[in-house]
């Protein structure tokens, strides 16, 4: 067991396998702790002593909540479907990209999946959506939204990271057999499943890869659209719409485009990364996300012409979203998240780390502050007008929401110290054909 | 003869010269033998009678049987086991059931395929013969190796040792037979 070569690979493979990592990294993860305590305290307490603690009251039955998991989903998807659409292409840029969006998409649907559940009341008995042969023979009532929430998040979850296991199988065989301690050689050898890199495992492995990527594909236009079919099932006038689903998915697309620049650079910057992301892709991610935001821009024109062409009703609730309370809200996601990513039709702004990185944070938040918009304005001006009152968000609430930021962060610093941010074999492969 | 062997493993420092081993090995009437390479090869793969085709099939019927099971338990629950009068709406809501069904047989086509190209490739395994050759972790880093199983009918030592090295091989290694 002499020293490996040295190769273009090992700087990534060594990452992982360091016994200590930087200063930089520990202060991050100290930081994502400390909201994570916040986290523990805000859903102990709404555990604790119910969810009297938020804001909510009718007609805002789900505030904060609904506005933090639409927001979680449509990261997770938008990573998860330009991850998928990378390997199905076998575009060149997957390489470098894939495996962190992969990882924002997983981070991401852990952090939705906590919303609902808290959201329940009685989040304990949360397994009573699940059709178990219970003694007391009551089922589940499978007509209700809720149920779809259910299998929805549980299939998401387990597919996308199905997407990210199977890709860092062969991987964690290049981990095993270059790590030296011998805690790290178990690990990475279960994790490995007794990969031998086999031309056999390859072809199998290509297939699996292959097919759960196309997977992914139905399933986020769906797990999007469930989400926005709920709105739609309701009779609120602003929701009440069949163009909801669209909105979500493009828009949501978007946002995790945006994410996956903001990881992409924020990775680059950390691990060094510079040969494996480089200009060429962080640009062509730019162009991506100024293509989604046109797309964004489109349907915030058209949600004004549905309105016009809609029922009274729902152009007075748009109205109020534009110019009522919450208009803020409503101009917020304008800015942010259609004209800020504009920026990006600059050449110099999509090579520059700062720009990128502005813009990336830009686009999330400005799709976070569209889900309020629906989700808040939009049920301001119901039919009864003795319902037209506001919400906001209670201390509780917003201790979440940030305490889910502190999770997501916390999950990909631990992802980037123990896993490849960067796909070791397809490196592998580049690199040699690049050579040939 | 010293303890029982599991094959002859030759190690190669490129995919060309492994490609050119495994035609020169399949055309002296080798047929027992495999090749393992940093990254995918497909076409050596495709020389060794590597046959993924069957794994669509297998996620495609794990769908279908999830889509089944699924829509059949919201259909038995909610009609036949407890049915609840909701304003006279139908009891058998194939609307609402859609998104539940749709998304539920991409769970199981998702499951179906990673556990099926295991079971294919007849991993998980904790241990295998070649883990104990010497310079065999390169395999995952810049080396491309060729095996011939002693369970080959055309294998014998001395002659499949000399027809390895003649191959250009940088390395002959004699990987031993697990207990």
């Amino acid at each position: 067991m002499t020293s490996l070569p040295s190769t273009f690979t090992s700087p990534v493979a060594e990452a992982p396998l360091r016994p200590r990592y930087g200063p930089v990294w520990r202060l991050a993860l100290a930081i994502c702790a400390l909201l994570l305590i916040l986290l523990a305290l805000t859903l102990g307490a709404s555990l604790a002593l119910g969810v009297g603690l938020w804001g909510i009251n009718i007609p805002f039955v789900w505030g904060f909540d609904l506005v933090n998991y639409a927001w979680w989903i449509g990261i997770a998807n938008g990573a998860s479907l330009f991850a998928a659409i990378l390997v199905l292409r076998r575009h060149s840029l997957r390489t470098a990209v894939n495996r962190f969006a992969e990882a924002v998409a997983l981070a991401a649907a852990v952090c939705a999946g906590l919303f609902p559940i808290v959201h329940l009341g009685r989040p304990w008995l949360f397994y009573w959506v699940f059709p178990y042969p219970a003694t007391s023979e009551v089922w589940p009532q499978f007509r209700s939204t809720l149920t779809w929430d259910f299998w929805g998040i549980l299939s998401h979850i387990v597919v996308i990271g199905l997407l990210w296991y199977v890709g860092l199988i062969p991987d964690f065989a290049t981990l095993r057999d270059r790590a030296r301690r011998p805690a790290a050689q178990r690990a990475y050898g279960l994790l490995a499943l007794g990969w031998r890199n086999s031309v056999r495992h390859w072809s199998h492995h290509q297939a699996a890869y292959r097919l759960v990527a196309i997977l992914v594909l139905p399933l986020l236009t769906m797990m999007q659209s469930i989400v926005a079919l709920e709105f739609a099932t309701t009779l609120v006038p602003a929701w009440h719409d069949t163009r909801l689903p669209l909105h979500f998915v493009a828009t949501g697309l978007a946002q995790g485009l945006a994410m996956v620049l903001l990881v992409a650079m924020l990775l680059r910057w950390g691990l060094a990364l510079e040969r494996h992301i480089d200009d060429r892709d962080v640009d062509l991610l730019g162009r991506l996300v100024v293509a989604s935001a046109l797309a964004s821009a489109f349907l915030s024109l058209e949600e004004i012409a549905a309105a016009l062409l809609a029922e009274p009703s729902q152009w007075a609730a748009t109205v109020n979203r534009i110019t009522g309370p919450r208009r803020g809200a409503y101009m917020a996601a304008v800015v942010l998240g259609v004209l800020v990513p504009q920026l990006l039709w600059l050449r110099a702004a999509r090579r520059s780390v700062i720009a990128a990185t502005f813009v990336g944070a830009s686009v999330s938040l400005g799709v976070w502050f569209d889900r309020f918009s629906i989700v808040v304005g939009g049920a301001e001006r119901d039919y009864l007008p003795s319902l037209w009152r506001s919400y906001a968000p209670t201390l509780v609430e917003s201790g979440l929401f940030i305490g889910t930021v502190g999770l997501f962060g916390a999950l990909l610093l631990i992802f980037a110290r123990f896993v490849p941010a960067v796909s070791l074999f397809e490196s592998r492969h580049d690199e040699q054909e690049e050579r040939t | 003869m010293s303890a029982p062997l599991y094959g002859l493993l030759a190690e190669f420092d490129r995919p060309e010269a492994l490609r050119a081993a495994v035609r020169a090995a399949m055309a002296a009437g080798y047929t027992r033998l495999d090749a393992f390479s940093p990254f995918p090869l497909p076409d050596i793969g495709r020389d060794l009678g590597a046959r993924p085709s069957a794994l669509p099939w297998i996620a495609l019927a794990a769908g279908l049987i999830g889509a089944a099971i699924q829509y059949a338990t919201q259909y038995g629950l909610n009609v036949v086991a407890y049915p609840i009068n909701v304003g006279g709406r139908p009891l058998n809501a194939w609307p609402a059931f859609i998104p539940a069904t749709l998304i539920v047989a991409i769970l199981w086509t998702g499951a179906a395929t990673l556990l099926g190209m295991l079971l294919m490739l007849r991993l998980p395994r904790l241990h295998h013969p070649l883990f104990a050759v010497e310079g065999f972790e390169r395999a995952s880093e810049d080396r491309f190796f060729l095996l011939i199983l002693a369970e080959d009918p055309r294998f014998e030592l001395d002659g499949a040792t000399a027809f390895l090295s003649g191959l250009g091989a940088l390395a002959v290694r004699e990987a031993p037979a697990c207990e």
